[in-house]
């Protein structure tokens, strides 16, 4: 086998977008087609679809230091250096999950992953609003400060360098410069996915996504493997663990509502006007409405 | 190498004499050399004279290495070479990297790739001895072995080998570098005077303790007991970890060992706790890993500790128990369970 055949994806997304759906729904293809298949996953054991881009572990592991020995903006140019060799590792471990933009300020204009030997990428982007109130689940923010969050232009995961912790920092930036970060790069092949396609055309959009990523794709097992991983079938799995292991504490549950619509609900108009006019242009590139719009 | 400085400054470290041409406080000072096999030398060199390696698959674009020869190109800070299991040579960056910039890794990533080619066992863990004992604090970086550590040293404990912790065949603990890091948030907690203590590298808010504000042990320790260190707000996936917590584990304030009875276990957990796992691949030194951390398994017990997430919490709660005695920090019924398992 050559290293092209061997090449790794990344699963690219803002934060609460539906990016865990896509993992496990990976697992779960890959799962149903062995031979061997039986039971059901098992969502703190079976969800190893490799690395995090932003592990402090793999980092290590790649650039052969201890990260915290250098400095956010240090790391960040010296990121895209992590991950040639990933094809060294297991079948479902190519898939790997990034929050990051594809560019950070500190990254001297390049990647902050590895393009070399990646096959493509999978952005999965989700309405502006319905991020809000998921964010506000997740982190147990209000919906105000989840807006700003959205608009803030330095906006980012684990900002602090006062501790260490098990993944580096994460520069995303607004939510328009992050979809557009990814979906404008020319470097590795980009299919987008939108969140509410996930939802309505369940069938097409799964099936464009196993084919783009090489995985088996009889339409009978696609569409299993998405029964199998619905949300109402990721919330009864989710009990049967005793909470997802991603969870973070505070947050009651991983896989809550799943619906689109809800930020439309429960953000004020103030708030949706706010998102509309500062992401418009990205919204309505990809055929999200504003209060505005009706 | 004959042009450098490298008799300037000497260190012990490891069972080493180590002779730099730059200074590494870390170490602890050796007042003569002795030329010997055991000797290590440090020094600047340039990287055009480094002869060219066929690298082996486990190198990546940061990394080269084959069985004898190691290269770390750092972008930003340097080069760095480790070979032969003798010398360390190095090139800075550019005139901008600081001496301290290039010790931080010469003396972690480098002198590990060199202790692994000399054969050593080489973990991710914090060594501290009290009463002629050591216990190890296994943990990746940033898993908190050094705030404990300072925990400890607070009640008595000694440094022995902080970072990379080598041990010998006969299951004692070299002294090895004598440093403890701490972030910021760490020693705001822990009421140190940060201000007053040197920063670990220019850029960061991490702070480095030194002798003599810290006692530390220049002899070879025996090991008594290793702790796999567990942060609490880490959500652990192993199954066997799961079936072996018992009451008294999910209490987010207690401190609970529980000792690794399967050796497999045991054994998989000091290896995915080996100093760069990746060096030991790419040198084609796994299998002696494996030798070398199953012989230590079988020495020497291997705990779980799990630790409250915060620093001030994990003070208090240390301050009535005692790390000497593993089997005191069990949870009630697994202290009672645990001699039939056995």
């Amino acid at each position: 086998m050559t290293d092209q055949d061997n090449g790794y994806w990344y699963l690219a997304s803002y934060p609460k977008s539906g990016n865990t759906w896509c993992r496990v729904f990976i697992t779960e293809l890959l799962r149903l087609s062995e031979e061997d298949a039986e039971g059901e996953l098992n969502l703190n054991q079976d969800v190893e679809t490799g690395s995090i881009a932003s592990s402090r572990h793999w980092l290590d592991d790649q650039l052969g230091i201890n990260t915290c020995d250098l400095s956010f903006a240090e790391l960040d140019p010296l990121r895209g250096r992590a991950g040639e060799k990933a094809w060294l590792f297991a079948e479902g471990e190519r898939f790997h999950k990034v929050h990051d933009a594809f560019r950070s300020p500190d990254s001297m204009g390049r990647p902050v992953v590895s393009t070399s030997g990646c096959k493509g990428v999978v952005y999965i982007m989700r309405h502006p609003e319905d991020v809000a109130v998921s964010l506000s689940h997740f982190f147990s923010w209000d919906l105000a400060r989840c807006v700003e969050f959205l608009l803030d232009p330095m906006a980012g995961l684990v900002m602090t360098d006062r501790h260490g912790g098990h993944q580096v920092r994460q520069y995303m930036g607004r939510w328009g410069q992050h979809v557009i970060s990814w979906v404008d790069q020319q470097q590795i092949p980009v299919l987008v996915m939108r969140y509410e396609d996930m939802l309505a055309k369940g069938s097409e959009t799964f099936l464009e996504l196993a084919k783009f990523l090489d995985l088996p794709n009889q339409p009978e097992l696609v569409n299993q493997a998405l029964e199998n991983t619905s949300i109402d079938r990721l919330k009864k799995l989710e009990d049967q663990v005793g909470g997802f292991s991603e969870k973070p504490e505070g947050c009651e549950r991983f896989f809550r509502s799943g619906r689109t619509g809800e930020g439309a609900e429960k953000l004020s108009f103030e708030q949706r006007q706010k998102l509309a006019s500062s992401l418009d242009v990205v919204m309505k590139r990809f055929d999200y409405r504003g209060p505005q719009d009706g | 190498m004959s042009e450098s400085n490298y008799h300037k400054n000497l260190y012990t470290a490891f069972g080493l004499q180590i002779s730099s041409d730059i200074q590494l406080p870390e170490l602890r000072t050796e007042v003569k050399a002795e030329a010997g096999p055991d000797q290590v030398i440090i020094a600047a060199s340039s990287r055009k004279d480094w002869p060219a390696i066929n690298a082996s698959d486990h190198s990546t674009p940061s990394l080269q290495m084959i069985p004898a020869d190691w290269r770390l190109e750092l972008e930003g800070i340097g080069w760095f070479r480790a070979h032969e299991g003798r010398f360390i040579s190095w090139q800075r960056w550019d005139d901008s990297v600081s001496d301290r910039d290039l010790r931080t890794f010469l003396v972690s990533s480098a002198l590990g790739a060199l202790l692994i080619q000399r054969g050593f066992l080489v973990l991710n863990g914090t060594a501290l001895v009290k009463d002629g004992k050591a216990l190890l604090l296994l943990g990746s970086p940033a898993s908190g072995k050094s705030t404990l550590a300072w925990c400890l040293h607070q009640q008595g404990w000694q440094l022995l080998s902080s970072e990379l912790t080598v041990i010998d065949e006969q299951g004692m603990v070299l002294p090895g570098m004598q440093q403890l890091k701490l972030w910021y948030d760490a020693a705001e907690e822990l009421m140190l005077d940060w201000q007053q203590l040197p920063l670990v590298r220019k850029a960061l808010k991490r702070y480095a303790i030194l002798p003599p504000d810290l006692s530390v042990v220049s002899e070879p320790m025996p090991l008594a007991v290793i702790y796999g260190l567990n942060r609490r707000e880490q959500k652990d996936k192993n199954k066997e970890e799961v079936k072996d917590k018992e009451e008294g584990a999910d209490d987010p304030d207690a401190i609970c060992a529980w000792q690794v009875i399967r050796q497999q276990v045991a054994l998989l957990q000091l290896r995915n706790q080996a100093f760069q796992p990746r060096f030991y691949r790419g040198m084609g030194k796994e299998q002696q890993l494996f030798i070398q951390a199953a012989a230590l398994v079988k020495r020497v017990e291997v705990h779980r500790l799990a630790l409250p997430d915060g620093v001030k919490l994990m003070k208090k709660v240390l301050k009535d128990k005692s790390l000497e005695d593993p089997v005191s920090l069990a949870p009630k019924q697994s202290q009672a369970e645990s001699p039939e398992e056995e």
